[in-house]
């Protein structure tokens, strides 16, 4: 294969619409390249979905008989205090947290693509959180939150953060978006890294030479550059907050009282516990709501995530 | 370096290491028959505890009979076997409220036959029937029992010149007396909410209000719960939960950001005087003070003495599917573990005590408080393990503790058990 | 265009600037290497010590045991060998399929099928674990599937959605000029895929690697559940032998939890050369 050949200067920029190799037919062997994986997802994915879509119209343990019951569990659910309440705390928990995270992940992004020393060191060092075991994480943060920062508040006097904030109802869930953020960062960080490489250097080293800031550079050609990566991270985002499960159960077990109960938890719950087809259609809500939501946060960006 | 070159060689030697992967673990899958023409049967157990002890056993039941190996499955999920219809062929497992699905949809054979079942003490026995029961079927053995009470450190008390209470004012006196000593009569956990609902909730309500009798009256009213109906939660257990409310006054201060870890750390220390904990809890404590003197007394609740009874809960039961494919040879396995010298020194060795009807006692010292409960049979399983894992009791009970409410709590079980009832969800 | 040069930044005296920004990155990571530190350190100590609630003290006799003790208990040789082979798979899958797809997609965007091709395997972003789980067991069962290859299929699937979404956003920013030109010259699709456009997909290839790799790795519920036969169950589920709700040995499974970290890094870093090595693609693009 001979070298590549050499381009035009032009950047591509998001908005231009992409050009088709041909005129208006597709080449057929691009439907060999999609319908495998089309396939194989069904038949992994989306029927099993559909299945467990099914289940939550009975009451099907998993095993054994079972009847139909139609819409009843639904019925059940909506006058479920306990489920409306966990609905609300996962959606605040989930917005907080995915504007911490987005924008700690960002700024870190942009500033290791910067040149400077120990990138490399600093980029693997940051990702760790990702590979966290969560017992690990569970037993560090517990004992973090229980006993050194009550003793730093102490020695400082800031008295609202004397107690652990672990039994404290209305301040718990703080301590969940912390945990939420610095295990999910780094993936994030990840996205953003491998976006800004296609942001070409003569873009900074031209404004740059034309006397902009690092502030106005990040404004003008960062940001609108990786807009679509922001999207899909926020996107990603708060579908991943929705179902924080994992971190609620090592801090507070959704606790103190039924403070930080997220819906995952309820689900999960049910799971385990007997309740499997009421949790079901639990489940099945869950995902109605989780793609409303996204699909809402698309659409209201004008689908520059999906398309870019 | 060609940038086109590495990728490609990286490439390459990827699907080639991957592909060597794939066949290792296409060849690991094959079916795997230790015994060449013998039976291999699989056992389930999963208490993490007591994993090792079990491997034992269960070499030297293959040594006794060869042609039989055994798999030690320690899954830590059950469901998922009998969603494949794939169960292990013996299973040991806790009977509770979880087991009780299984039982109730009869998947589980009948072992009434085995000679061993008819050694297993009848009243200990009648205590699987309170979870869930399969008609004309003895769909569980109980294997070994565990007994809770309040664990309390003997030199305090003896540092104080207190007596092991037997009556509710005793103790209350007893908690008064440790408190202006400036000790810590009970330390609590809250942090870790299963501690809340087995201890101070259990040993509230057992002996007072009989668990399994209550629920089962509570089932019979199905969705007809609440304080106009025969029975209710917010109804019979008014006078435990002023027991509860009383106890948790008592409480170290700290006691709502205190986890279990703590409170084992806690007691071993001497940091407190008694402790609502079980057998399980022993261990935990003797790995920061071995030397610690324990002793064990049932929660008196009311000013009988003879009302006391301590909690106990069937830690271990056998049981075989019935889509087990070797039945016969699964029956050997349990006929092997539940021979008297096997089960006896199970329980023995765990702190627990053994099913049959002319068990030995437990000897360990710091268990003797409870002995002569179990061998009357003045015991109940706790009220705790009777509520569906979704409704979270203890989260309740974190609340209930903090504000000192604890009648809204009980009302709310009502409205939750309404709810489930209402789905038939109650198991 | 040729090589980049030494960025125009560092003569104009933004040195300062990355200095600064270095001791502030070097603050962050502090919030990274406290946890690790107390994981490490708590993997050296003996049962008593890590029992005694304090988190932050050094080990105290220095205890390697617990490594051993781990090895031995997690039979770890043969739980390593079996996640290293579903985590391979599950990568393997994920990077051969979704950037297929994503390339068809991303190509043929203006022909409704593709479009809604992409919506289709967006689904499945919102898909809750418990919904498809118990359908999966027995669909894993029936086919023969309740195995480690099973487990690395499905955390192919799991990923489908997501690398899509990466590749194809990728593949939008990357000009159509390099494919038409190979054409011209005569090249298959199938040739310009696998000459031009995969090495071009490096840095996405490796996120799209890593990712899911640490989502095969680090999976608890879904081989516990899907693996049939106890002796063929991943590291995370092994490792779970350690916790029990009535107590941790701490030390030991901290231990456990290292030795499984320390391939992650591995492959962080492996992945990490061709993320770099993006970069000065990149700038050749251009």
């Amino acid at each position: 294969m001979t070298a590549l050949p050499t381009l035009p200067a032009a950047p591509a920029t998001q908005d231009a619409p992409v050009r088709r190799a041909h005129g208006g037919r597709v080449e057929p062997v691009f439907y060999l390249f999609l319908v495998p994986t089309l396939v194989v997802f069904t038949a992994f994915v989306v029927v099993p979905a559909l299945i467990g879509i099914f289940y939550s119209l009975t009451d099907y343990v998993g095993f054994g008989e079972w009847s139909f019951l139609g819409l009843r569990n639904y019925t059940a659910l909506f006058s479920d205090p306990r489920i409306l309440e966990s609905y609300g705390f996962t959606l605040g928990f989930a917005l907080v947290t995915v504007v911490v995270a987005q924008v700690i992940a960002l700024a870190l992004a942009v500033a290791l693509t910067r040149r400077i020393r120990f990138a490399t060191t600093l980029r693997t060092v940051f990702v760790i959180p990702m590979v966290v075991a969560g017992i690990v994480v569970a037993y560090v943060f517990n004992f973090l939150f229980s006993n050194s920062l009550p003793a730093l508040a102490t020695a400082v006097g800031f008295g609202p953060l004397e107690e652990s904030i672990l039994g404290n109802p209305d301040l718990a869930w703080l301590s969940i978006v912390v945990v939420s953020a610095w295990q999910t960062i780094p993936g994030a960080l990840l996205v953003y890294t491998a976006g800004l490489t296609s942001i070409p250097n003569e873009l900074y080293e031209a404004s740059a030479l034309d006397g902009a800031s690092p502030w106005r550079q990040f404004r003008s050609i960062t940001l609108p550059l990786v807009a679509g990566f922001v999207l899909i991270n926020t996107i990603l985002g708060v579908k991943g907050y929705l179902g924080v499960y994992d971190v609620i159960v090592g801090l507070t077990g959704g606790g103190p009282g039924t403070a930080t109960s997220s819906v995952a938890m309820t689900i999960f719950g049910g799971f385990t516990g007997g309740d499997y087809a009421y949790q079901m259609a639990n489940a099945t809500v869950f995902l109605v709501v989780t793609a409303f939501i996204s699909v809402a946060q698309i659409v209201a960006t004008r689908g520059r995530a999906v398309r870019l | 370096m060609s940038s086109h070159v590495r990728p490609g060689l990286s490439r390459r030697s990827f699907l080639a290491g991957s592909a060597a992967l794939l066949a290792l673990g296409a060849a690991g899958c094959a079916p795997s028959s230790r015994a060449a023409e013998g039976v291999t049967l699989r056992f389930y157990e999963q208490k993490q505890e007591v994993v090792a002890y079990f491997d034992e056993l269960l070499r030297r039941f293959e040594r006794e009979r060869p042609g039989i190996a055994v798999v030690h499955d320690s899954t830590v999920a059950i469901a998922p076997q009998f969603v494949r219809d794939e169960p292990a062929d013996v299973g040991c497992f806790n009977d509770n409220l979880e087991l009780a699905r299984y039982v109730e949809r009869g998947v589980l054979g009948d072992l009434s036959d085995l000679p061993s079942a008819r050694t297993v003490r009848t009243d200990i026995g009648e205590l699987t029937d309170q979870y869930a029961t399969y008609p004309g079927r003895t769909s569980v053995l109980p294997y070994s029992l565990a007994a809770a009470g309040v664990i309390y450190n003997k030199r305090i008390f003896a540092d104080h010149d207190l007596p092991v209470p037997e009556t509710w004012s005793r103790f209350v006196d007893v908690c008064e007396e440790l408190r202006s000593a400036g000790i810590t009569p009970v330390y609590a956990t809250d942090r870790d909410p299963w501690t809340l609902w087995q201890g101070l909730f259990d040993y509230s309500v057992g002996s007072l209000v009989a668990p399994g009798e209550f629920f089962r009256r509570l089932k019979e009213q199905g969705t007809d719960v609440g304080p106009d109906s025969p029975v209710s939660f917010e109804k019979d257990f008014a006078v435990p939960m002023e027991r509860a409310r009383t106890i948790s006054t008592y409480f170290n201060e700290d006691h709502a950001v205190r986890a279990y870890a703590d409170g084992n750390l806690a007691f071993g220390r001497g940091e407190a005087a008694m402790y609502l904990q079980g057998p399980w809890a022993l261990s935990q404590i003797a790995l920061v003070d071995p030397d610690l003197e324990i002793g064990t007394f049932p929660l008196p609740v009311s000013e009988d003495p003879d009302d006391r009874q301590v909690r106990v809960n069937i830690d271990l039961g056998l049981w075989i599917p019935t889509a087990s494919t070797h039945r016969e040879e699964a029956r050997e396995l349990v006929e092997f573990l539940m021979r008297p010298d096997v089960i006896n020194a199970y329980n023995a060795d765990n702190l627990a005590y053994s099913t049959l009807q002319d068990a030995p006692p437990q000897q360990d010292e710091r268990l003797a408080g409870l002995q002569e409960y179990v061998d009357r049979a003045a015991f109940y399983q706790g009220a705790g393990t009777f509520v569906p894992t979704s409704i979270p009791l203890g989260n309740y009970l974190q609340e209930a503790i903090r504000s000192g409410d604890f009648e809204s709590m009980l009302r709310t079980l009502d409205a939750d058990w309404r709810r489930l009832a209402g789905r038939e969800a109650t198991v | 265009m040729t090589t980049v040069e030494t960025p125009l930044r560092r003569r104009k005296g933004l040195h300062r600037t990355n200095r600064l920004l270095t001791v502030l990155l070097a603050l962050a990571t502090l919030t990274v290497l406290v946890p690790l530190y107390v994981t490490v350190s708590m993997a050296f100590k003996t049962s008593e010590q890590s029992a005694d609630g304090n988190a932050f003290s050094l080990p105290a006799p220095l205890n390697p045991a617990s490594f051993a003790e781990a090895w031995q208990l997690t039979r770890f040789p043969v739980a390593f060998g079996v996640s290293v082979g579903a985590a391979a798979l599950a990568v393997l899958l994920t990077l051969l399929l979704s950037s297929l797809a994503a390339y068809a997609i991303a190509r043929n965007w203006s022909h409704r099928f593709f479009r809604w091709s992409m919506i289709y395997l967006l689904v499945a972003l919102f898909l809750p674990f418990p919904v498809v789980a118990l359908p999966q067991i027995q669909l894993t069962a029936l086919t023969g599937l309740d195995n480690p290859v099973g487990v690395g299929i499905l955390h192919a699937m799991f990923q489908l959605s997501f690398s899509v979404l990466l590749y194809t956003a990728y593949l939008r920013s990357i000009p159509i000029e390099l494919e038409e030109s190979a054409r011209i010259d005569g090249a298959s699709t199938p040739q310009i895929f696998w000459r031009i456009v995969l090495p071009l997909l490096g840095p996405m290839n490796a996120t799209v690697g890593i990712f899911a790799f640490l989502a095969s790795w680090n999976d608890f519920m879904m081989p516990s559940l899907i693996t049939s036969d106890p002796a063929l169950q991943t590291l995370p589920v092994v490792q779970n032998i350690f916790q029990s709700q009535f107590g941790t040995d701490y030390n030991v499974a901290f231990a456990s939890y290292l030795m499984a970290m320390a391939p992650t890094i591995v492959v962080y870093l492996l992945a990490q050369r061709w993320v770099i090595s993006g970069v000065t693609q990149g700038a050749v693009k251009h």
